[in-house]
Protein backbone atom coordinates (compact mmCIF):
# COMPACT_ATOMS: atom_id res chain seq x y z
CA UNK A 1 0.00 0.00 0.00
CA UNK A 2 1.19 3.53 -0.69
CA UNK A 3 2.55 5.84 1.99
CA UNK A 4 -0.56 7.97 1.70
CA UNK A 5 -2.95 5.16 2.39
CA UNK A 6 -4.81 4.85 5.65
CA UNK A 7 -5.31 1.39 6.95
CA UNK A 8 -7.94 0.44 9.48
CA UNK A 9 -8.30 -2.79 11.36
CA UNK A 10 -4.96 -4.60 10.88
CA UNK A 11 -6.17 -7.70 12.65
CA UNK A 12 -9.60 -7.74 11.00
CA UNK A 13 -10.75 -10.58 8.74
CA UNK A 14 -11.42 -7.97 6.05
CA UNK A 15 -9.17 -4.91 6.08
CA UNK A 16 -10.28 -1.52 4.85
CA UNK A 17 -7.60 0.70 3.35
CA UNK A 18 -8.46 4.20 2.12
CA UNK A 19 -6.14 5.22 -0.70
CA UNK A 20 -6.98 8.57 -2.29
CA UNK A 21 -10.38 8.22 -3.98
CA UNK A 22 -10.38 4.44 -3.49
CA UNK A 23 -11.49 2.08 -0.75
CA UNK A 24 -9.60 -1.19 -0.81
CA UNK A 25 -11.33 -4.11 0.89
CA UNK A 26 -8.84 -6.92 1.46
CA UNK A 27 -9.81 -10.42 2.57
CA UNK A 28 -7.29 -10.93 5.33
CA UNK A 29 -6.79 -14.55 6.24
CA UNK A 30 -3.77 -15.31 4.06
CA UNK A 31 -2.60 -18.33 6.08
CA UNK A 32 -5.92 -20.02 5.17
CA UNK A 33 -5.90 -18.85 1.54
CA UNK A 34 -8.57 -16.35 2.62
CA UNK A 35 -11.08 -19.15 3.30
CA UNK A 36 -14.38 -17.51 4.14
CA UNK A 37 -16.01 -17.70 7.56
CA UNK A 38 -19.47 -16.31 8.37
CA UNK A 39 -17.82 -13.54 10.42
CA UNK A 40 -15.62 -12.59 7.48
CA UNK A 41 -18.57 -12.31 5.08
CA UNK A 42 -20.54 -10.35 7.69
CA UNK A 43 -17.63 -7.95 8.10
CA UNK A 44 -17.47 -7.54 4.29
CA UNK A 45 -21.22 -6.90 4.18
CA UNK A 46 -20.93 -4.26 6.93
CA UNK A 47 -18.04 -2.55 5.13
CA UNK A 48 -19.93 -2.46 1.82
CA UNK A 49 -22.58 -0.35 3.51
CA UNK A 50 -20.23 1.68 5.75
CA UNK A 51 -19.99 5.48 5.25
CA UNK A 52 -16.17 5.40 5.08
CA UNK A 53 -16.42 3.01 2.10
CA UNK A 54 -19.32 4.76 0.36
CA UNK A 55 -17.51 8.11 0.53
CA UNK A 56 -14.80 6.61 -1.68
CA UNK A 57 -15.43 6.94 -5.42
CA UNK A 58 -14.49 3.38 -6.35
CA UNK A 59 -13.86 0.13 -4.49
CA UNK A 60 -11.25 -2.58 -4.99
CA UNK A 61 -11.99 -6.00 -3.51
CA UNK A 62 -8.83 -8.09 -3.16
CA UNK A 63 -7.17 -10.75 -1.06
CA UNK A 64 -3.99 -10.72 1.04
CA UNK A 65 -1.36 -13.39 0.37
CA UNK A 66 -1.00 -15.83 -2.50
CA UNK A 67 -4.60 -16.10 -3.70
CA UNK A 68 -7.79 -14.06 -3.76
CA UNK A 69 -10.01 -16.62 -2.05
CA UNK A 70 -10.21 -20.40 -1.82
CA UNK A 71 -13.90 -20.58 -0.88
CA UNK A 72 -15.80 -21.39 2.29
CA UNK A 73 -13.79 -22.64 5.26
CA UNK A 74 -14.76 -26.30 4.95
CA UNK A 75 -13.35 -27.11 8.38
CA UNK A 76 -16.16 -25.06 9.89
CA UNK A 77 -18.72 -26.73 7.64
CA UNK A 78 -17.34 -30.14 8.57
CA UNK A 79 -17.68 -29.34 12.26
CA UNK A 80 -21.22 -27.96 11.96
CA UNK A 81 -23.32 -27.86 8.80
CA UNK A 82 -25.24 -24.87 10.21
CA UNK A 83 -22.11 -22.90 9.31
CA UNK A 84 -22.81 -23.79 5.67
CA UNK A 85 -26.33 -22.34 5.86
CA UNK A 86 -24.95 -19.20 7.42
CA UNK A 87 -22.17 -18.90 4.79
CA UNK A 88 -24.61 -19.34 1.89
CA UNK A 89 -27.05 -16.81 3.34
CA UNK A 90 -24.48 -14.09 4.05
CA UNK A 91 -22.81 -14.75 0.66
CA UNK A 92 -26.10 -13.90 -1.07
CA UNK A 93 -26.27 -10.74 1.02
CA UNK A 94 -22.73 -9.76 0.02
CA UNK A 95 -23.34 -10.27 -3.71
CA UNK A 96 -26.60 -8.30 -3.54
CA UNK A 97 -24.92 -5.52 -1.57
CA UNK A 98 -22.13 -5.33 -4.15
CA UNK A 99 -24.75 -5.04 -6.92
CA UNK A 100 -26.70 -2.45 -4.96
CA UNK A 101 -23.58 -0.43 -4.07
CA UNK A 102 -23.62 2.93 -5.91
CA UNK A 103 -19.82 2.88 -6.28
CA UNK A 104 -18.08 0.81 -8.96
CA UNK A 105 -16.38 -2.31 -7.61
CA UNK A 106 -13.30 -3.88 -9.20
CA UNK A 107 -12.40 -7.37 -7.98
CA UNK A 108 -8.75 -8.43 -8.07
CA UNK A 109 -8.92 -12.21 -8.33
CA UNK A 110 -5.28 -13.30 -8.36
CA UNK A 111 -4.19 -16.91 -8.08
CA UNK A 112 -7.52 -18.53 -7.20
CA UNK A 113 -11.18 -17.60 -6.83
CA UNK A 114 -12.85 -20.86 -6.01
CA UNK A 115 -16.40 -21.81 -4.96
CA UNK A 116 -17.63 -19.14 -2.52
CA UNK A 117 -14.61 -17.05 -3.54
CA UNK A 118 -15.71 -17.24 -7.15
CA UNK A 119 -19.31 -16.44 -6.21
CA UNK A 120 -18.18 -13.14 -4.66
CA UNK A 121 -16.82 -12.09 -8.07
CA UNK A 122 -20.36 -12.16 -9.46
CA UNK A 123 -21.11 -9.04 -7.42
CA UNK A 124 -18.28 -7.02 -8.96
CA UNK A 125 -18.55 -4.67 -11.93
CA UNK A 126 -15.09 -5.50 -13.29
CA UNK A 127 -13.10 -8.66 -12.55
CA UNK A 128 -9.34 -8.78 -13.07
CA UNK A 129 -7.52 -12.09 -12.90
CA UNK A 130 -4.35 -13.72 -14.20
CA UNK A 131 -3.71 -16.28 -16.92
CA UNK A 132 -2.91 -19.18 -14.61
CA UNK A 133 -5.47 -18.39 -11.91
CA UNK A 134 -7.96 -21.12 -11.04
CA UNK A 135 -11.65 -20.24 -10.99
CA UNK A 136 -14.88 -22.20 -10.71
CA UNK A 137 -17.29 -24.08 -8.47
CA UNK A 138 -16.02 -27.56 -7.53
CA UNK A 139 -18.80 -28.02 -4.99
CA UNK A 140 -21.29 -30.51 -6.43
CA UNK A 141 -18.81 -33.25 -5.52
CA UNK A 142 -19.32 -32.15 -1.90
CA UNK A 143 -23.10 -32.44 -2.19
CA UNK A 144 -23.37 -28.63 -2.25
CA UNK A 145 -25.36 -26.86 -4.98
CA UNK A 146 -23.81 -23.70 -6.46
CA UNK A 147 -27.36 -22.51 -7.27
CA UNK A 148 -26.76 -19.60 -4.89
CA UNK A 149 -24.33 -18.04 -7.37
CA UNK A 150 -26.54 -18.37 -10.47
CA UNK A 151 -28.41 -15.02 -10.21
CA UNK A 152 -25.07 -13.22 -9.92
CA UNK A 153 -23.51 -15.18 -12.79
CA UNK A 154 -26.49 -14.41 -15.03
CA UNK A 155 -25.52 -10.76 -14.66
CA UNK A 156 -22.02 -11.47 -15.96
CA UNK A 157 -22.25 -14.05 -18.70
CA UNK A 158 -24.64 -15.88 -21.02
CA UNK A 159 -27.09 -18.26 -19.34
CA UNK A 160 -25.22 -21.09 -21.09
CA UNK A 161 -21.95 -19.89 -19.60
CA UNK A 162 -23.49 -19.90 -16.13
CA UNK A 163 -24.89 -23.41 -16.76
CA UNK A 164 -21.49 -24.66 -17.89
CA UNK A 165 -19.67 -23.11 -14.94
CA UNK A 166 -22.05 -24.42 -12.28
CA UNK A 167 -22.69 -27.95 -13.62
CA UNK A 168 -19.08 -28.70 -14.65
CA UNK A 169 -17.23 -28.91 -11.34
CA UNK A 170 -13.81 -28.55 -13.00
CA UNK A 171 -11.74 -25.40 -12.46
CA UNK A 172 -10.89 -23.13 -15.39
CA UNK A 173 -7.92 -20.85 -16.00
CA UNK A 174 -8.07 -17.07 -15.78
CA UNK A 175 -7.68 -16.98 -19.54
CA UNK A 176 -10.75 -19.21 -20.02
CA UNK A 177 -12.62 -17.10 -17.43
CA UNK A 178 -11.98 -14.00 -19.53
CA UNK A 179 -13.17 -15.81 -22.69
CA UNK A 180 -16.46 -16.82 -21.10
CA UNK A 181 -17.23 -13.55 -19.27
CA UNK A 182 -16.49 -14.68 -15.72
CA UNK A 183 -13.59 -12.18 -15.79
CA UNK A 184 -13.00 -9.07 -17.89
CA UNK A 185 -9.24 -8.46 -17.75
CA UNK A 186 -6.56 -11.15 -17.71
CA UNK A 187 -3.02 -10.24 -16.56
CA UNK A 188 0.06 -12.26 -17.45
CA UNK A 189 1.24 -12.57 -13.86
CA UNK A 190 -0.65 -12.88 -10.55
CA UNK A 191 1.37 -10.02 -9.01
CA UNK A 192 0.06 -7.69 -11.75
CA UNK A 193 -3.59 -8.23 -10.74
CA UNK A 194 -3.99 -5.92 -7.72
CA UNK A 195 -2.03 -3.04 -9.36
CA UNK A 196 -4.09 -3.44 -12.55
CA UNK A 197 -7.37 -3.53 -10.59
CA UNK A 198 -6.28 -0.44 -8.65
CA UNK A 199 -5.50 1.44 -11.88
CA UNK A 200 -8.89 0.47 -13.33
CA UNK A 201 -10.63 1.60 -10.13
CA UNK A 202 -8.76 4.94 -10.26
CA UNK A 203 -9.97 5.35 -13.82
CA UNK A 204 -13.56 4.62 -12.74
CA UNK A 205 -13.19 6.98 -9.78
CA UNK A 206 -12.62 9.87 -12.20
CA UNK A 207 -16.07 9.41 -13.77
CA UNK A 208 -18.96 11.52 -12.49
CA UNK A 209 -20.25 9.61 -9.46
CA UNK A 210 -23.92 10.31 -10.11
CA UNK A 211 -23.77 8.89 -13.65
CA UNK A 212 -21.94 5.78 -12.44
CA UNK A 213 -24.45 5.28 -9.64
CA UNK A 214 -27.40 5.73 -12.03
CA UNK A 215 -25.90 3.21 -14.46
CA UNK A 216 -25.26 0.66 -11.70
CA UNK A 217 -28.82 1.14 -10.49
CA UNK A 218 -30.23 0.50 -13.94
CA UNK A 219 -28.08 -2.58 -14.51
CA UNK A 220 -29.18 -3.96 -11.14
CA UNK A 221 -32.85 -3.47 -12.07
CA UNK A 222 -32.34 -5.16 -15.45
CA UNK A 223 -30.61 -8.14 -13.82
CA UNK A 224 -31.71 -10.81 -11.38
CA UNK A 225 -34.27 -9.57 -8.88
CA UNK A 226 -34.79 -10.24 -5.20
CA UNK A 227 -37.06 -13.22 -5.96
CA UNK A 228 -34.37 -14.83 -8.11
CA UNK A 229 -31.75 -14.45 -5.36
CA UNK A 230 -34.16 -15.87 -2.78
CA UNK A 231 -35.12 -18.83 -5.00
CA UNK A 232 -31.46 -19.59 -5.67
CA UNK A 233 -30.52 -19.38 -2.00
CA UNK A 234 -33.39 -21.74 -1.10
CA UNK A 235 -32.17 -24.22 -3.74
CA UNK A 236 -28.71 -24.29 -2.15
CA UNK A 237 -30.01 -24.30 1.45
CA UNK A 238 -32.35 -27.19 0.60
CA UNK A 239 -29.44 -29.64 0.46
CA UNK A 240 -27.60 -28.48 3.57
CA UNK A 241 -27.46 -31.18 6.20
CA UNK A 242 -28.69 -33.98 3.91
CA UNK A 243 -27.08 -37.38 4.39
CA UNK A 244 -25.38 -37.03 1.02
CA UNK A 245 -23.93 -33.59 1.79
CA UNK A 246 -22.73 -34.60 5.27
CA UNK A 247 -21.08 -37.79 3.98
CA UNK A 248 -19.32 -36.01 1.13
CA UNK A 249 -17.94 -33.24 3.34
CA UNK A 250 -16.93 -35.78 5.99
CA UNK A 251 -14.97 -37.66 3.31
CA UNK A 252 -12.66 -34.62 2.98
CA UNK A 253 -11.13 -35.72 6.28
CA UNK A 254 -10.68 -39.47 5.88
CA UNK A 255 -9.15 -39.97 9.35
CA UNK A 256 -11.65 -39.45 12.19
CA UNK A 257 -10.61 -36.29 13.98
CA UNK A 258 -7.49 -36.11 11.79
CA UNK A 259 -6.14 -32.65 12.38
CA UNK A 260 -3.32 -32.55 9.88
CA UNK A 261 -4.95 -34.00 6.78
CA UNK A 262 -7.45 -32.39 4.47
CA UNK A 263 -7.80 -28.97 2.95
CA UNK A 264 -8.90 -25.88 4.82
CA UNK A 265 -11.15 -24.96 1.94
CA UNK A 266 -12.48 -26.18 -1.35
CA UNK A 267 -9.58 -25.73 -3.72
CA UNK B 1 -31.83 -51.75 -35.13
CA UNK B 2 -33.47 -48.85 -33.31
CA UNK B 3 -33.03 -45.32 -34.64
CA UNK B 4 -32.10 -44.22 -31.12
CA UNK B 5 -30.24 -46.46 -28.70
CA UNK B 6 -30.11 -46.02 -24.95
CA UNK B 7 -27.77 -47.72 -22.52
CA UNK B 8 -27.74 -47.28 -18.77
CA UNK B 9 -24.78 -47.92 -16.53
CA UNK B 10 -25.83 -46.93 -13.00
CA UNK B 11 -25.70 -43.10 -12.80
CA UNK B 12 -24.59 -42.75 -16.44
CA UNK B 13 -26.92 -43.01 -19.44
CA UNK B 14 -25.84 -42.89 -23.08
CA UNK B 15 -28.22 -41.95 -25.88
CA UNK B 16 -27.05 -42.43 -29.46
CA UNK B 17 -28.69 -41.01 -32.58
CA UNK B 18 -28.53 -44.06 -34.80
CA UNK B 19 -29.21 -43.37 -38.45
CA UNK B 20 -25.62 -43.27 -39.68
CA UNK B 21 -26.41 -43.99 -43.36
CA UNK B 22 -28.29 -40.65 -43.45
CA UNK B 23 -25.75 -38.83 -41.25
CA UNK B 24 -28.33 -39.02 -38.43
CA UNK B 25 -30.67 -36.61 -40.22
CA UNK B 26 -33.80 -35.99 -38.13
CA UNK B 27 -36.75 -37.66 -39.83
CA UNK B 28 -40.21 -38.00 -38.29
CA UNK B 29 -39.32 -41.59 -37.41
CA UNK B 30 -35.97 -40.68 -35.84
CA UNK B 31 -37.46 -37.85 -33.79
CA UNK B 32 -40.20 -40.22 -32.60
CA UNK B 33 -37.56 -42.79 -31.58
CA UNK B 34 -35.62 -40.11 -29.65
CA UNK B 35 -38.85 -39.09 -27.88
CA UNK B 36 -39.39 -42.69 -26.76
CA UNK B 37 -35.87 -42.84 -25.28
CA UNK B 38 -36.13 -39.49 -23.53
CA UNK B 39 -39.51 -40.55 -22.12
CA UNK B 40 -37.82 -43.70 -20.76
CA UNK B 41 -35.19 -41.53 -19.08
CA UNK B 42 -37.87 -39.29 -17.60
CA UNK B 43 -39.70 -42.35 -16.23
CA UNK B 44 -36.47 -43.66 -14.64
CA UNK B 45 -36.04 -40.44 -12.68
CA UNK B 46 -39.67 -39.98 -11.66
CA UNK B 47 -40.12 -40.94 -7.99
CA UNK B 48 -42.18 -44.11 -7.55
CA UNK B 49 -42.70 -46.60 -4.71
CA UNK B 50 -41.55 -49.53 -6.90
CA UNK B 51 -38.16 -47.99 -7.65
CA UNK B 52 -35.27 -47.79 -5.22
CA UNK B 53 -32.77 -46.10 -7.57
CA UNK B 54 -33.12 -42.40 -8.37
CA UNK B 55 -32.02 -43.15 -11.94
CA UNK B 56 -29.08 -41.76 -13.89
CA UNK B 57 -27.94 -38.21 -13.21
CA UNK B 58 -25.64 -37.89 -16.24
CA UNK B 59 -26.59 -38.36 -19.91
CA UNK B 60 -24.19 -38.44 -22.86
CA UNK B 61 -25.77 -37.68 -26.26
CA UNK B 62 -23.83 -38.60 -29.39
CA UNK B 63 -24.24 -39.72 -33.00
CA UNK B 64 -23.51 -43.12 -34.54
CA UNK B 65 -21.01 -43.11 -37.39
CA UNK B 66 -19.19 -40.06 -38.66
CA UNK B 67 -21.81 -37.36 -38.06
CA UNK B 68 -23.43 -36.10 -34.88
CA UNK B 69 -26.53 -35.00 -36.75
CA UNK B 70 -26.88 -33.50 -40.24
CA UNK B 71 -30.07 -31.64 -39.29
CA UNK B 72 -33.71 -31.90 -40.24
CA UNK B 73 -34.54 -34.45 -42.94
CA UNK B 74 -36.45 -31.94 -45.05
CA UNK B 75 -36.51 -34.08 -48.16
CA UNK B 76 -38.95 -36.46 -46.51
CA UNK B 77 -41.45 -33.73 -45.66
CA UNK B 78 -41.16 -31.68 -48.85
CA UNK B 79 -44.55 -30.85 -50.35
CA UNK B 80 -46.49 -31.75 -47.22
CA UNK B 81 -47.38 -28.84 -44.97
CA UNK B 82 -48.78 -31.23 -42.37
CA UNK B 83 -45.66 -33.43 -42.21
CA UNK B 84 -43.28 -30.48 -42.04
CA UNK B 85 -45.31 -28.91 -39.23
CA UNK B 86 -45.25 -32.23 -37.39
CA UNK B 87 -41.45 -32.48 -37.85
CA UNK B 88 -40.88 -29.06 -36.30
CA UNK B 89 -43.27 -29.66 -33.40
CA UNK B 90 -41.49 -32.96 -32.65
CA UNK B 91 -38.13 -31.15 -32.65
CA UNK B 92 -39.46 -28.41 -30.36
CA UNK B 93 -40.94 -30.96 -27.95
CA UNK B 94 -37.72 -32.99 -27.95
CA UNK B 95 -35.56 -29.98 -27.06
CA UNK B 96 -37.99 -29.07 -24.28
CA UNK B 97 -37.96 -32.61 -22.83
CA UNK B 98 -34.17 -32.92 -23.07
CA UNK B 99 -33.71 -29.65 -21.21
CA UNK B 100 -36.04 -30.73 -18.41
CA UNK B 101 -34.38 -34.10 -17.77
CA UNK B 102 -33.15 -34.13 -14.15
CA UNK B 103 -29.62 -35.00 -15.26
CA UNK B 104 -26.60 -33.19 -16.65
CA UNK B 105 -26.81 -33.70 -20.41
CA UNK B 106 -23.50 -33.71 -22.28
CA UNK B 107 -23.34 -33.50 -26.09
CA UNK B 108 -20.36 -35.47 -27.38
CA UNK B 109 -20.24 -33.87 -30.82
CA UNK B 110 -18.43 -36.54 -32.77
CA UNK B 111 -18.95 -35.07 -36.24
CA UNK B 112 -20.94 -32.47 -38.16
CA UNK B 113 -23.84 -30.92 -36.20
CA UNK B 114 -25.94 -28.89 -38.60
CA UNK B 115 -29.16 -26.91 -38.21
CA UNK B 116 -31.57 -28.82 -35.98
CA UNK B 117 -28.65 -31.13 -35.13
CA UNK B 118 -26.69 -28.15 -33.85
CA UNK B 119 -29.86 -27.14 -32.01
CA UNK B 120 -29.75 -30.44 -30.11
CA UNK B 121 -26.14 -29.64 -29.16
CA UNK B 122 -27.19 -26.20 -27.96
CA UNK B 123 -29.95 -27.45 -25.68
CA UNK B 124 -27.53 -29.77 -23.83
CA UNK B 125 -25.93 -28.48 -20.63
CA UNK B 126 -22.32 -29.14 -21.67
CA UNK B 127 -20.74 -29.80 -25.06
CA UNK B 128 -17.47 -31.28 -26.31
CA UNK B 129 -16.16 -31.23 -29.85
CA UNK B 130 -12.91 -31.06 -31.84
CA UNK B 131 -11.12 -28.27 -33.72
CA UNK B 132 -11.96 -28.97 -37.36
CA UNK B 133 -15.50 -30.26 -36.87
CA UNK B 134 -18.32 -28.55 -38.79
CA UNK B 135 -21.17 -26.96 -36.90
CA UNK B 136 -23.73 -24.23 -37.36
CA UNK B 137 -27.08 -23.02 -38.56
CA UNK B 138 -27.21 -22.72 -42.37
CA UNK B 139 -31.02 -22.52 -42.35
CA UNK B 140 -31.28 -18.99 -43.72
CA UNK B 141 -29.15 -20.00 -46.72
CA UNK B 142 -31.95 -22.39 -47.70
CA UNK B 143 -34.86 -20.06 -46.97
CA UNK B 144 -35.59 -21.82 -43.67
CA UNK B 145 -36.07 -20.04 -40.34
CA UNK B 146 -34.22 -21.69 -37.39
CA UNK B 147 -36.88 -20.50 -34.97
CA UNK B 148 -37.01 -23.58 -32.73
CA UNK B 149 -33.29 -23.50 -31.96
CA UNK B 150 -33.16 -19.71 -31.56
CA UNK B 151 -34.34 -19.52 -27.91
CA UNK B 152 -31.82 -22.20 -26.94
CA UNK B 153 -28.95 -20.49 -28.77
CA UNK B 154 -29.82 -17.14 -27.17
CA UNK B 155 -29.60 -18.82 -23.75
CA UNK B 156 -26.38 -20.60 -24.66
CA UNK B 157 -24.31 -17.74 -26.09
CA UNK B 158 -26.31 -14.56 -25.35
CA UNK B 159 -28.55 -12.54 -27.67
CA UNK B 160 -25.86 -10.53 -29.49
CA UNK B 161 -23.82 -13.51 -30.60
CA UNK B 162 -26.95 -15.57 -31.37
CA UNK B 163 -28.15 -12.81 -33.70
CA UNK B 164 -24.87 -12.89 -35.58
CA UNK B 165 -24.79 -16.69 -35.87
CA UNK B 166 -28.45 -17.21 -36.87
CA UNK B 167 -28.60 -14.37 -39.41
CA UNK B 168 -25.23 -15.16 -41.02
CA UNK B 169 -26.01 -18.80 -41.80
CA UNK B 170 -23.16 -20.95 -43.07
CA UNK B 171 -21.04 -23.31 -41.00
CA UNK B 172 -18.20 -22.83 -38.54
CA UNK B 173 -15.37 -24.94 -37.20
CA UNK B 174 -15.41 -26.55 -33.77
CA UNK B 175 -12.76 -24.04 -32.71
CA UNK B 176 -14.97 -21.12 -33.76
CA UNK B 177 -17.99 -22.67 -32.00
CA UNK B 178 -15.87 -22.83 -28.85
CA UNK B 179 -14.75 -19.22 -29.23
CA UNK B 180 -18.41 -18.16 -29.51
CA UNK B 181 -19.37 -20.14 -26.41
CA UNK B 182 -21.45 -22.79 -28.19
CA UNK B 183 -19.33 -25.61 -26.79
CA UNK B 184 -17.73 -26.13 -23.39
CA UNK B 185 -14.57 -27.85 -24.53
CA UNK B 186 -12.80 -28.21 -27.88
CA UNK B 187 -10.10 -30.86 -28.20
CA UNK B 188 -7.45 -30.82 -30.97
CA UNK B 189 -8.57 -33.86 -33.01
CA UNK B 190 -11.40 -36.38 -33.20
CA UNK B 191 -9.17 -39.01 -31.56
CA UNK B 192 -8.92 -36.80 -28.45
CA UNK B 193 -12.71 -36.56 -28.14
CA UNK B 194 -13.56 -39.88 -26.48
CA UNK B 195 -10.90 -39.59 -23.73
CA UNK B 196 -11.93 -36.01 -22.96
CA UNK B 197 -15.61 -36.99 -22.91
CA UNK B 198 -15.01 -39.95 -20.61
CA UNK B 199 -13.02 -37.74 -18.20
CA UNK B 200 -15.84 -35.19 -18.04
CA UNK B 201 -18.51 -37.88 -17.66
CA UNK B 202 -16.52 -39.54 -14.85
CA UNK B 203 -16.24 -36.19 -13.04
CA UNK B 204 -20.00 -35.62 -13.36
CA UNK B 205 -20.87 -39.17 -12.29
CA UNK B 206 -18.73 -38.69 -9.14
CA UNK B 207 -20.65 -35.51 -8.30
CA UNK B 208 -23.69 -35.44 -6.04
CA UNK B 209 -26.88 -36.27 -7.97
CA UNK B 210 -28.92 -34.12 -5.58
CA UNK B 211 -26.64 -31.11 -5.95
CA UNK B 212 -26.48 -31.37 -9.75
CA UNK B 213 -30.26 -31.78 -10.06
CA UNK B 214 -30.97 -28.88 -7.72
CA UNK B 215 -28.55 -26.67 -9.64
CA UNK B 216 -29.95 -27.62 -13.04
CA UNK B 217 -33.53 -27.09 -11.86
CA UNK B 218 -32.68 -23.61 -10.64
CA UNK B 219 -30.86 -22.78 -13.90
CA UNK B 220 -33.90 -23.91 -15.88
CA UNK B 221 -36.21 -21.76 -13.77
CA UNK B 222 -34.06 -18.63 -13.97
CA UNK B 223 -33.08 -18.77 -17.66
CA UNK B 224 -36.57 -19.31 -19.09
CA UNK B 225 -36.03 -22.94 -20.10
CA UNK B 226 -39.48 -23.88 -18.80
CA UNK B 227 -41.26 -21.56 -21.19
CA UNK B 228 -43.05 -23.87 -23.65
CA UNK B 229 -45.18 -21.20 -25.37
CA UNK B 230 -42.19 -19.55 -27.06
CA UNK B 231 -41.08 -22.90 -28.49
CA UNK B 232 -44.58 -23.73 -29.69
CA UNK B 233 -44.81 -20.39 -31.50
CA UNK B 234 -41.33 -20.93 -32.91
CA UNK B 235 -42.29 -24.32 -34.39
CA UNK B 236 -45.32 -22.73 -36.03
CA UNK B 237 -43.26 -19.85 -37.43
CA UNK B 238 -40.62 -22.21 -38.78
CA UNK B 239 -43.29 -24.40 -40.43
CA UNK B 240 -44.98 -21.36 -41.99
CA UNK B 241 -41.70 -20.20 -43.53
CA UNK B 242 -40.90 -23.74 -44.69
CA UNK B 243 -44.23 -23.96 -46.48
CA UNK B 244 -43.91 -20.72 -48.45
CA UNK B 245 -43.72 -21.30 -52.24
CA UNK B 246 -40.30 -19.59 -52.36
CA UNK B 247 -38.75 -21.93 -49.79
CA UNK B 248 -40.45 -25.01 -51.23
CA UNK B 249 -39.07 -24.16 -54.69
CA UNK B 250 -35.57 -23.54 -53.30
CA UNK B 251 -35.54 -26.78 -51.31
CA UNK B 252 -36.89 -28.80 -54.24
CA UNK B 253 -33.99 -27.53 -56.32
CA UNK B 254 -31.33 -28.02 -53.60
CA UNK B 255 -32.47 -31.42 -52.38
CA UNK B 256 -33.20 -32.71 -55.86
CA UNK B 257 -36.58 -33.98 -54.80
Amino acid sequence: MSDHSQSMGEGELVRLVRQGPLALLALNRPDKRNALTPEMLERLLTLLEAPEVLEARAIVLCGEGGVFCSGFDMRLVHADSRALSKLLTVLTGVVRAMRACPRPIVAAAHGAAVAGGCAVLAGADVVVTDRAAKLGYPVTRLGISPAVTVPGLLGMMSAGGARERTLDSGLISGEEAARTGLAHVCCDQPEDVIPKATRLAQHLAEKPGSAVAAMKGLLARLGSGQEDFELALRASLGLVGSGDQLARVAALWPMPGGERSGPQAIS
Amino acid sequence: MSLATLSIDGPLARLTINRPEQRNALSLELLTALHVRVDELTAMTTPSPERTSAGPHVLALTGAGKAFCAGMDLKAVLGSAERSRRLLVLLAELTYKLRRLPMVVVAVVNGPAIGGGCGLVTVCDLQLTFTDNKMGFPEVDMGVCPAVVAPWLVRRIGPGRARQVLLSGGLMSGAEAHRLGMVTECVPTITDLAPAAEALLAQLVAGSADALRATKGLLNTLDGSEDWNTLEDAAKLSADVLNTPETQAMLTKKLGA
